[in-house]
């Protein structure tokens, strides 16, 4: 346990009392290191998506411990939690949960608005840079529901990281993409690793989202079943 | 505009929402709007009459009413000097005594009272029940006896003068004031002259030297008034004979305090303005009771309102809420946002509301309606007093806000989690 880890997990156990007792998640002690990127796979219901939102402190409810950045998320109250997912997590999820009603850039500065510590240009700049390097900047000024599907997932991964996260999680985050919008995403995730070492945690059933991770752990009736590396990250200072 | 919105993402967001279910928000605004209306018209309607009706009442009657209250009925003395519980005694027709209804020393009295700082003006008065003849047609009356200048300081008699002169009263030895209905149902016109009938047999000539007209039709039919002198000689009795004595108080609202004080003070009884009308304060009370009742149902179901479409938005917005808590939007943020909805809809209704309780006060207030019944009038009389329509503003805010809270608490609590894990 160094400072390389972003996320430890220890004996993290979580049982569902309805309608059985069942414990969906059995035991899981689990190391993520800064810049990795790692995908969780297995059948449905094996306790993946739920092992994310344990992780992603959006499920608080478990036994063991997690700790983020050196942080027990155990040891902070409601209102702290949410401040630190505001600052330290991004989330991209199956769908893209933008509002329907507000402009793409109005969506994408969500995030830093509840942070605050910036002007309001400040903001729209950040979000616009956010914007073009995701290839959407052009769609800025519209309505976010006025965007084809690839477009608005690119737009959740830009509010996703609107915040300069530590960690971005995924839940399918290409599960409703067409082919060319699943490999545009994942070129996307790709360079957010590669060039800008982003750590990130994602849920998939994607084979080709999981040949690109550093780490695929796979999860069976809640428990890791088999880890698979494919390189070691290099440990790296994010620019 | 933008600017503003632009660094409130939760007003934005709550604005947002609004829009996006116009007409049940409009539905919303316009039940908050009518119950705030029907508060401003009733309560400007009810409490214009009854202000209204007071005043002539302080106007009319005294603050103060000293009088000797002579009770008919005894006790037997039988069933004072025997034992009741073995025994049944029957003592059939026991006769009232026959007591003087005069205020012993009632002049003594009033220069008394007149010396008290906290008064304003006292009458001395001597009233008695006759029959008022013109020609063939009689009507009886109550004969109000009164020094008229004193009468006029407690009274205001003058003002309420339609016709004739209240100094005739003075320089004719004989002169009368009859009610305005009074007048009308004799057929008598100013410097008629008419007969005069006490229950003692005594008749005297009188000239009607004015007629009065109160509003307060009760009085306006039945009251004429009397020099104190010509009172005495219907009833037989000596220059000092005098029944009441009537008080004006500078301060109407201590008069229950300077009542109780008078009453032990002289030994005879002393009632305020209050108690002599406490049958209508009844009624007041009574209607009060009722107006409120209604305004707080109207404001309970526009309540419901604001409650009903709040709910429909959150569970329709269920994820926009799980994507703010998931971006770290706090339980307090998303709670704020259904608020600001909920107050947004109650101030805009209330606003609203306000306006149109004023217009729609105003413009009854022009209606004429001649109406003659308990007072007569010839408009309705509204109170615009502003206090009501803070009142009925903040009751709007309150109702608004406690029918909004629950669906923001209920709004705030949901999980993020379960919500994005169901789609």
């Amino acid at each position: 346990m160094s400072t390389k880890s972003i996320i430890q997990a220890s004996h993290v156990t979580k049982t569902f009392t309805e309608p059985v007792e069942f414990k969906v998640l059995n035991d899981i002690s689990l190391d993520v290191e800064r810049g990795e990127f790692v995908v969780l796979v297995g059948p449905s219901g094996s306790g993946k998506t739920t092992l994310m939102y344990t992780l992603s402190t959006l499920d608080t409810v478990y036994d063991g411990s997690i700790t983020i950045d050196g942080v027990d998320i155990k040891s902070l109250t409601k209102n702290a939690l949410a401040d630190f997912r505001n600052s330290m997590i991004g989330f991209v999820f199956q769908f893209h949960y933008l509002l329907p009603d507000f402009t793409v850039l109005q969506n994408v500065m969500l995030p830093a608005q509840r942070k605050g510590g910036l002007t309001q240009d400040e903001m729209e700049d950040r979000a616009m840079k956010t914007l073009a390097l995701l290839g959407v900047a052009d769609q800025a000024m519209k309505r976010s529901s006025k965007l084809s599907g690839g477009q608005q997932q690119r737009v959740a991964i830009a509010r996703a990281l609107i915040n300069d996260p530590k960690i971005i999680f995924g839940d399918e985050p290409t599960g409703n993409l067409d082919t060319k919008n699943t490999s545009m995403v994942l070129d996307i995730l790709n360079d957010l690793k590669t060039e800008y070492h982003q750590t990130i945690l994602m849920v998939t059933h994607d084979v080709e989202f999981a040949k690109r991770a550093d780490r695929v752990i796979s999860i069976r009736d809640g428990r890791i079943v088999d880890t698979e590396e494919h390189y070691s990250p290099i440990p790296a200072v994010r620019p | 505009m933008k600017q503003f919105f632009a660094q409130r993402p939760l007003l934005r967001i709550a604005w947002v929402h609004l829009f996006s279910k116009k007409r049940q928000t409009i539905v919303a605004m316009l039940g908050v709007m009518f119950g705030v209306t029907v508060f401003i018209f009733q309560a400007g309607l009810l409490t214009g009459l009854q202000t209204y009706f007071i005043e002539k009442t302080v106007n009319t009657t005294a603050h103060l009413h000293i009088f000797n209250d002579v009770r008919t009925s005894r006790p037997q003395v039988l069933d004072l000097n025997s034992d009741t519980s073995s025994t049944w005694n029957v003592v059939r027709n026991q006769k009232p005594r026959d007591e003087e209804r005069r205020l012993r020393n009632g002049y003594q009295i009033l220069r008394d009272i007149e010396r008290d700082p906290r008064v304003e003006g006292v009458a001395p008065y001597l009233g008695l029940q006759g029959i008022l003849r013109y020609g063939m047609s009689q009507q009886a009356a109550t004969l109000a006896g009164v020094e008229i200048l004193r009468e006029d300081q407690l009274f205001h008699i003058k003002d309420n003068l339609v016709s004739g002169q209240l100094q005739r009263m003075e320089t004719l030895p004989n002169g009368i004031i009859l009610g305005f209905g009074l007048a009308d149902k004799l057929g008598v016109r100013l410097d008629d002259n008419i007969t005069v009938i006490s229950s003692k047999g005594v008749a005297l000539e009188m000239k009607v030297v004015g007629i009065s007209k109160t509003g307060i039709t009760l009085q306006d039919n039945t009251r004429a008034y009397v020099s104190i002198r010509n009172a005495q000689r219907l009833l037989q009795q000596s220059a000092a004979y005098i029944t009441d004595i009537n008080v004006r108080l500078r301060d109407v609202d201590i008069a229950q305090s300077v009542a109780t004080e008078y009453s032990s003070l002289y030994r005879y009884k002393a009632e305020d303005w209050k108690a002599a009308n406490a049958n209508i304060f009844g009624i007041f009370r009574i209607q009060n009771l009722t107006v409120s009742f209604v305004i707080i149902s109207i404001l309970v179901v526009s309540g419901f309102g604001i409650f009903n479409i709040l709910m429909t938005i959150i569970y329709e917005k269920m994820p926009d809420i799980a994507i703010l808590k998931a971006m770290g939007y706090r339980d307090g943020d998303i709670r704020v946002i259904f608020l600001i909805e909920s107050i947004a809809i109650g101030s805009t209704g209330g606003l609203l509301g306000l306006l149109l309780g004023f217009i729609a006060s105003k413009i009854v207030g022009m209606i004429p309606l001649n109406i003659q019944g308990f007072v007569s009038v010839q408009y309705l009389i509204i109170n615009f007093n502003p206090l009501f329509y803070l009142a009925a503003f903040c009751f709007a805010l309150t109702a608004t806000t406690v029918a909004g809270y629950f669906p923001a608490r209920k709004a705030a609590r949901f999980d993020p989690v379960e919500i994005i894990r169901s789609r």
